[in-house]
């Protein structure tokens, strides 16, 4: 039930924030492009846009920590195989689990430092704050300079996306321990859309 | 004993006025420490970039950089914004009473919360407008596409000129003005020099409406932890390199316009006091908004030690 | 002597089969914690600003387009205006493809989503009408490598990041040595068909040429977009990604409707997936290349190379080994993060053009996806010809030749890269 629900979090999440992030840089164009436009022009200065780079990055380091948590579990992240492919079944099965061990310690470590940096770097402070205690000693964080958006805020997707592709490594070595098998990526095949008509031409007649 | 390490990072080119005084700052602190300090430098972004710069200083990460003032204002110290203001220095003489006045003093004392100590100021010039049209009036800027560094005075100096400003990555910069995607820009003539932005561009105005200037900063824990004795040498260090990159920064301006003349592709405007003065009226608006951000005692006080007069 | 402990730790941990991105990642922190003071939080930070930077994004956004345009329809009117020009010859279907292929690649930054895109309608069509499976996939498998080579690539995008050349020049770069590789391939296609006298299709007339012509013009639309607008000033290289997606978008969905409204969530949740793995191991790279730089290694590196007195030809010749060497084992975004930083420094100190030299690693990243025992085109077209890869292997050794040669072609004759951009305006 947890797991379904987390699914679909992720999965909507991702497509969200990719379709958004192009939208964005879209209107941007747009906009500027408006701008020179006589009359329209006046229209267009008042929109302020000089933020859309920025958040379309945003949203892109958003997608790309939390959409190599699916990748994980869609078995999407490509390594040299060759060797082990060579291997007895048990031999390759004692790699794979350890290459799936190797990275949910690589983004476990990362979420660890992730969290970290993010609570040194103004979260701290702005718990403090939210407490009713502020120190001296404890600085409010930096803002991005377009959105003047706290960067803790920002900067959290890493502790965040981290923990998650953590998850997904244990949960796919698991499956892997009981059932032997792993999520395997098909790259010429979009899920859920139907297989192309194949072609159909008139032969020479000889 | 091994030496101490400070690593020096910044995101211009060796041959930069910025990258000339840090050469000439690394020389002299290893040569007045007798080599117990020892300076890496990392131009060109090779270690950390515009954007990350000042948290890995933070971290500990580099031990000192050199960014531009405005990045002081997203790091939380928005009266640093006071040097975008536009206009608000005549001369090199006036930016320099302010830097080493009180209030230079005072706005080093606020990053320290932070984690940061500042050490000097670094001058760079004063910015120029460049386009691909003579823009000689406020009104010529009218839905003129303008690159800006992200920088909330510089977006609304852009506005109260009626151009629209742009924010785009300097990489991008070049071609962009190549190919129309901006119609213009601003910035210092060596950058328009180095960069190449003569080449794609065919007008120039002396407006000197901004400034540029760097900070040299560096971690607080790290500096405050140094050895009394060679504490004093890097301060004699800094002063001496801080001469230096000043004077290397108005010969370089200088002599990029000498190049940027020579290459016969802009022409280049020096507008009339009248002009300046249409142009001033058309930005006190921004001096105005910005009191929210800055805060009115800041400016005052720059003001005043810039010896800055409202224009009539 | 660090170097070699981070190249034997890197090679070690790829060699377990892990995800490269991973490997990347532990070497970096292994080798921090244990050898310098750089602290560890750093890596952390790194993990974000490593791909925050605006050239970047045009790789999801080409990614976005190319399934688009792969799902939308765009690929099948294209290959039915290629076979009603060039249907009527020698293997007229497979010179049909490669044309296809062409005409994809103009618009579409992924050699896979070429392959994906053409062969699996094409390939279908040429069993049916007698073609051996493995001549087809042969074609298929090279005549899709054009996807990173013509206008815009993935691969070119991670060039330029990692070298801050530009994006747009290195697209435009492409071009010629593109139709060129497109007639070396279509030659030796057509030697063979006549050979082994493969069937040929009826020739179409002018009136159903031009009705194929204007079914496939709103794909073919998009080369005057990307190309028009950068070099019109509309938009950046960047946001020509960007506009590309929206432009596949609408066609896929209001012109050519073949696709559904109700089908764009999943288009969007794939392409997410690729973009995020592939941004994932460009922030994997920027923290390796990160430690390279911070230990000084790549000047060392360059410096040797320097020193062994190679000329530029024999530079280029080595770098064009290790290049195909590495094409054995890694996919091209890996490969030139990792390389294209340590080879760069060298290559500008022996007065290779930037741009040139990006389409060279370029051309040997093609060949790299059509050998095994890596190799994505090969894998693709097997999985869509269901035929083994000792099998394609075999089938694609004519094709392959010929792209060793153009490589040598385009490595010692550098007018044929940079004389369009040069036309251009853009070097
Ligand atoms: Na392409
Ligand atoms: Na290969």
């Amino acid at each position: 039930m947890f797991n379904k629900a987390l699914n679909h979090l992720e999965e909507i999440l991702i497509s969200f924030l990719m379709a958004a992030a192009t939208l964005v840089i879209f209107v941007a164009v747009v906009h500027r492009y408006l701008a020179g436009v006589p009359y329209i022009q006046d229209l267009a200065l008042k929109i302020h846009m000089s933020w859309a780079q920025e958040l379309c990055i945003i949203l892109f380091v958003w997608m790309c920590k939390f959409g190599a948590a699916y990748g994980v579990r869609t078995g999407i992240h490509v390594g040299v195989d060759v060797v082990i492919n060579r291997m007895s079944p048990a031999n390759r099965g004692r790699f794979v689990i350890f290459g799936l061990l190797a990275g949910a310690l690589f983004t476990g470590a990362i979420a660890v430092l992730g969290g970290t940096f993010v609570w040194d770097n103004g979260a701290h402070h702005a718990f403090l704050d939210l407490i009713g205690q502020p120190r001296e000693d404890v600085f409010e964080g930096p803002t991005t300079p377009d959105l003047e958006w706290p960067t803790w805020i920002v900067y959290s997707a890493i502790p965040l996306g981290s923990a998650l592709m953590c998850y997904r490594f244990l949960q796919v070595c698991w499956n892997f321990y009981k059932t032997g098998e792993l999520p395997k990526h098909d790259e010429s095949h979009v899920e859920g859309i139907d297989e192309q008509t194949p072609l159909d031409v008139k032969e020479a007649k000889q | 004993q091994a030496p101490i390490v400070i690593k020096f990072s910044h995101v211009v080119a060796p041959d930069t006025p910025k990258g000339k005084g840090a050469q000439r700052f690394k020389e002299l602190a290893e040569q007045k420490t007798g080599g117990k300090v020892k300076v890496e430098l990392y131009p060109n972004s090779q270690l950390y970039k515009d954007k990350e710069e000042m948290e890995a200083l933070q971290l500990g990460s580099v031990q000192m950089l050199a960014p531009s003032l405005a990045k002081f204002g997203p790091l939380g110290v928005k009266e640093f914004e006071v040097f975008d203001l536009p206009f608000l220095f005549k001369d090199t003489d006036s930016f320099r009473a302010v830097t080493d006045g009180q209030l230079g003093a005072d706005l080093f004392k606020k990053l320290e919360p932070k984690g940061i100590k500042g050490l000097a100021y670094w001058d760079n010039g004063f910015h120029i407008m460049s386009a691909n049209k003579p823009l000689h009036n406020v009104a010529d800027f009218k839905g003129m596409k303008m690159r800006i560094q992200s920088s909330k005075v510089l977006d609304a100096q852009m506005r109260a000129l009626g151009a629209i400003p742009q924010v785009m990555a300097f990489s991008e910069l070049y071609q962009a003005l190549q190919t129309g995607v901006v119609d213009g820009t601003e910035g210092v003539p060596s950058n328009f020099y180095t960069q190449k932005i003569f080449e794609v561009q065919k007008h120039m105005t002396m407006s000197n409406h901004g400034h540029l200037a760097y900070a040299v900063i560096v971690n607080k824990k790290f500096w405050d932890g140094l050895p009394a004795d060679i504490r004093t040498q890097l301060e004699a260090a800094i002063k001496e390199s801080t001469t230096y990159a000043n004077a290397i920064a108005s010969t370089e301006n200088g002599r990029a316009l000498e190049g940027i003349k020579a290459s016969g592709r802009v022409t280049i405007y020096t507008p009339t006091p009248a002009e300046i003065n249409e142009w001033k009226k058309a930005l006190m608006p921004v001096h105005k908004e910005m009191e929210s951000r800055v805060g009115k005692t800041t400016i005052e006080a720059a003001y005043k030690a810039a010896g800055f007069v409202a224009p009539k | 002597m660090n170097a070699l402990i981070i190249f034997s730790l890197l090679l070690a941990l790829m060699l377990t089969g892990m995800p490269i991105s991973i490997s990347l990642g532990l070497t970096v922190m292994t080798f921090i914690v244990t050898m310098t003071q750089v602290p560890i939080e750093s890596v952390a930070l790194k993990l974000f600003t490593g791909i925050e930077k605006w050239e970047i994004m045009a790789v999801p956004f080409f990614i976005l387009a190319g399934n688009f345009l792969t799902h939308g329809g765009v690929a099948r009117r294209m290959i039915n205006f290629a076979t009603s020009m060039v249907g009527h010859f020698h293997g007229g279907l497979a010179l049909a493809s490669i044309l296809a292929c062409s005409m994809f690649a103009l618009v579409c930054g992924s050699s896979v989503a070429t392959v994906v895109a053409i062969g699996s309608i094409v390939l279908p069509a040429m069993v049916a009408h007698g073609y051996p499976m493995r001549f087809g996939a042969g074609v298929i498998i090279t005549a899709g490598s054009l996807g990173i080579l013509m206008l815009p690539s993935i691969p070119k995008v991670i060039y330029a990041i990692s070298t801050n050349t530009s994006i747009g020049a290195l697209f435009v770069a492409g071009l010629l040595p593109g139709i060129m590789l497109a007639l070396m391939l279509a030659a030796v296609t057509w030697y063979i068909a006549r050979k082994n006298n493969y069937p040929r299709l009826a020739r179409m007339g002018w009136k159903a040429r031009f009705h194929a012509f204007r079914k496939s013009f709103w794909g073919l639309l998009l080369v005057v977009i990307i190309v028009g607008g950068i070099w019109s000033g509309a938009f950046t290289a960047t946001e020509a990604a960007a506009m590309a997606a929206v432009y596949s978008f609408f066609v896929a969905i209001f012109v050519y409707k073949d696709l559904k409204l109700r089908d764009v969530p999943k288009v969007l949740k794939d392409s997410a997936n690729m973009s995020a793995m592939l941004l994932y191991i460009i922030t994997n790279a920027v923290l390796f290349s990160f430690v390279l730089t911070n230990e000084n290694l790549p000047h060392q590196l360059a410096d040797w190379l320097l020193s062994m007195n190679l000329g530029q030809n024999g530079f280029l010749f080595v770098v064009n080994l290790v290049l195909l060497g590495a094409g054995n084992f890694m996919d091209p975004s890996s490969i030139i993060l990792i390389m294209a930083p340590i080879f760069f420094p060298a290559a500008m100190q022996l007065g290779v053009n930037p741009v040139h030299f990006g389409i060279l690693i370029d051309v040997n990243m093609e060949v790299g996806l059509c050998h095994p025992p890596v190799g994505l085109n090969l894998y693709v077209a097997s999985g869509i010809s269901k035929l083994g890869i000792t099998e394609l292997t075999k089938a694609v050794m004519p094709w392959l030749l010929t792209m060793i040669v153009f490589l040598v072609i385009v490595t010692y004759w550098p007018w044929l890269t940079l004389v369009v951009p040069q036309m251009m305006g853009m070097l």
